[in-house]
């Protein structure tokens, strides 16, 4: 296949989350080596699951695959790599310093910021230092999602820039030490980034309208970069062989629909198109069919699905909304990986509310927001807001220099603005006007859906850390940020909706999820299983095999959630709320199960 | 002029705060009053202890301090000696233990610190009293 032919050594997966950037990446890894070239795989996700993708225990450091000679994977875990740097830092002083100072070292390098720096110093090292990655042929990554793997990829420009101009030297990238020694290893990755000769950009999507236009929105923010090297990948690409099924017909409709709309610069890039298959792309055996010349509905991969009868029942998400609404006001937050359509859920949970009669706040934290398109419009009752990282940023830094600064020379304020241009800042102002949010449901119903799980996670520890810090110190956090995790924590007050498909990876990510937000205390309310085609009647073959195969996940969840609520696959009508969420059996081209 | 100030700060992101939960007026105008006493030709170094524990570790009278646990923080010294403790000094008083003669119109606008100086004896957090 042309994309593997002409692939040069560095290849960047990016995409909307959902698209399948792992499945990609890792089939495009496997097949590379077996080619007989040497292969790495790495992932930046915060929350990877590299692992049980590719059926192996991975690392920080390259682990071999199991089953694919040449090929071997590791993971940047920004926590760990934070882990590991504090340690470095701290340990020497263990038994030197007293304890109390040991401890406040521990904690200061305990926030977001180390965090997002300490993950950007392994992922330098791999793509700045040749000699880190000598030993492959190919380095693929599979990177995170969209929000976050565009701000790890602007942070080599941003960072060069920074550096260059810092003239004070006293700037807030202090949780690296020595900083300004790695600065040849940070120019080397800018320099490999954007050098077509060795890095492509591969931008993978569905053929759904979204997604395209989030891939399209990539691209163009890429090129700005510098990053010209650029390719398309659509994965999951479905043809209804039986035209009998009006799920099948009216999901290829959706997507040659999607694919006819594509927008101007994505459409002049060299693209792949890889099939719909009909099992999950888990395990080696799996991921090579991607990128295999067969039919889609060939190879029975899947262990024998459960019987029918085995799998629990499936209320819709209206079920849940009186529930939702009994304490007349909180916050409700839809979470899960990309892609799984928190939006939809949020937006669908916020109409509900609104037609029972509740004043509604519908807002979000995603830096790819479409709140507003899913909404389609004003609705009786709903107000609508986005938290925008680059406004709230500028907002907080204009705070910041008008009070902090307001009684400073021109060489002090000089040296304010200058630390407010580091990256920490964002972390900050966005956190900020979270805690705003959450505030606001005090007064009425608040809906936000949340950032895809890997930042959302960074914004909970933010949270975690905050909380201690703003205890700690007598400075002059508002109310809502110190009050911010005891209501996240308040079973009355906040009410977390987990949202998935019916697909191992989904899954066990919202399970990963619910587990970390367990450790902090935050218990959630429910799950909500997306996209399901449980309550459809399917008789394409390619469905009917995706259909049986979810049955196991409708299992898996109902051990795991306190409440469970179903969403029938459905395509979305263009620039409505789909109010057909809440009346699944008289959906034209839903049709109930019996 | 041969004298060195040592500015032994508590563990930060970084020098102005702006990367805590709240930005500490205190700390964007003591950074910008060691910025104006580096001009004069005062040599200032600063130690953060999450960044530089070491100079914590090598400086015994820092070390000892600390004993008494990280309130002492910051720590002012003029030499090996320990001039201000707990409590960022204003630009007067740096002025003054470094030996160098402010003229009115080097110094920060009043109402910055003015009413919050090192005097208090309290490690001021808040913008002003």
């Amino acid at each position: 296949m042309d994309f593997l032919e002409r692939a040069p050594r560095n290849l960047f997966f990016t995409g909307k989350g959902g698209v399948g950037k792992t499945s990609v990446a890792c089939a495009t890894a496997i097949a590379l080596a077996e080619r007989g070239r040497r292969v790495l795989l790495v992932s930046t996700d915060p929350a990877s699951n590299l692992d049980e993708v590719l059926e192996t225990p991975l690392a920080g450091e390259p682990r071999a695959v199991t089953g694919v000679t040449g090929l071997y994977a590791l993971n940047i875990d920004p926590e760990a790599a934070a882990h590991a740097y504090r340690e470095k830092m701290v340990g020497p002083y263990r038994g030197v310093l007293p304890d109390a100072a040991v401890r406040s070292i521990e904690e200061q390098l305990s926030g977001a910021c180390t965090v997002e720096i300490a993950a950007f110093d392994e992922f330098s090292k791999l793509l700045g230092d040749a000699r880190a990655t000598a030993d492959f042929d190919h380095v693929v990554f599979d990177t995170a999602p969209t929000g976050h793997t565009l701000r790890l990829l602007e942070l080599p420009a941003a960072w060069t820039g920074f550096l260059e101009t810092n003239v004070g030297g006293t700037s807030c990238l202090g949780p690296l030490a020595g900083l300004k020694a790695q600065q040849a290893l940070y120019d080397g990755s800018r320099a490999a980034l954007i050098d077509g000769t060795r890095t492509a950009l591969v931008l993978v999507s569905r053929a759904d309208v979204a997604a395209l236009r989030e891939a399209e929105r990539t691209h163009g923010e890429l090129a700005a970069l510098g990053i010209e090297r650029q390719e398309l990948v659509i994965n999951g690409l479905f043809r209804a062989e039986d035209l009998a099924d009006q799920v099948a017909v009216a999901m290829e409709r959706r997507g040659t629909d999607a694919m006819a709309t594509m927008p101007a610069g994505l459409r002049a890039l060299s693209r792949t198109e890889l099939p719909l298959l009909p099992f999950g792309l888990v395990g080696v055996a799996a991921l090579r069919q991607l990128f295999a010349k067969t039919g889609a509905a060939t190879a029975p991969l899947m262990a024998a699905p459960l019987e029918e009868a085995a799998a629990p029942a499936a209320p819709p998400l209206a079920a849940l909304v009186p529930a939702l609404e009994t304490s007349g006001h909180g916050v409700i937050m839809t979470m899960g990986k990309g892609g799984v359509g928190k939006t939809s859920v949020a937006v669908n949970v916020a109409v509900e509310l609104a037609r029972r009669g509740h004043k509604v706040h519908l807002t979000t934290t995603d830096p790819a927001a479409h709140v507003e398109e899913t909404l389609g419009g004003a609705v009786d009752g709903i107000r609508v807001s986005r938290i925008d990282p680059a406004a709230e940023t500028r907002a907080y830094s204009e705070e910041v220099l008008r009070t902090a600064g307001a009684n400073l020379d021109a060489a002090g304020r000089a040296l304010l603005e200058e630390d407010l241009r580091s990256p920490c800042t964002e972390e900050i102002a966005v956190f900020r006007a979270f805690a705003r949010i959450v505030d606001d449901g005090e007064h009425g119903f608040v809906v936000i859906d949340t950032a895809p799980t890997g930042h959302t996670l960074l914004l909970l520890d933010a949270a975690e850390s905050y909380h201690r810090e703003v205890l700690r110190t007598s400075g002059s956090a508002p109310e809502e940020v110190r009050r911010l995790l005891p209501r996240l924590r308040d079973a009355a007050f906040t009410k977390i909706l987990l949202v998935t498909l019916p697909e191992a990876t989904p899954v066990h990510e919202a399970a990963a999820l619910q587990r970390d937000l367990e450790r902090a205390d935050i218990r959630p309310f429910g799950w909500v299983i997306n996209q399901s085609l449980k309550p459809l009647r399917v008789t394409d073959p390619v469905l009917v095999r995706r259909r049986e195969s979810e049955a196991r996940f409708h299992v898996e969840v109902a051990a795991l959630a306190p409440r469970v609520a179903v969403v029938p696959w459905s395509a979305p009508a263009k620039a409505q709320p789909r109010l057909d969420f809440f009346a699944t059996s008289e959906s034209p081209r839903a049709e109930a199960a019996p | 002029m041969s004298v060195t100030i040592r500015v032994f700060d508590p563990a930060m992101c970084c020098s102005t705060g702006v990367c805590g939960p709240s930005v500490d007026p205190e700390l964007a105008r003591f950074a910008a009053d060691v910025d104006w006493l580096e001009k004069q030709g005062v040599t200032v170094e600063r130690f953060n202890l999450s960044q530089q524990p070491a100079a914590f570790a090598e400086t015994p009278a820092v070390k000892e301090a600390l004993g008494r646990g990280t309130e002492v923080l910051p720590l002012v010294l003029v030499g090996d000696r320990i001039a201000v403790e707990g409590a960022y000094p204003s630009r007067e008083t740096l002025a003054a233990l470094a030996g160098v003669v402010v003229k009115k119109l080097d110094v920060a606008p009043a109402g910055s610190t003015g009413c919050c100086g090192p005097s208090t004896g309290a490690k001021s957090k808040t913008s002003c009293c």
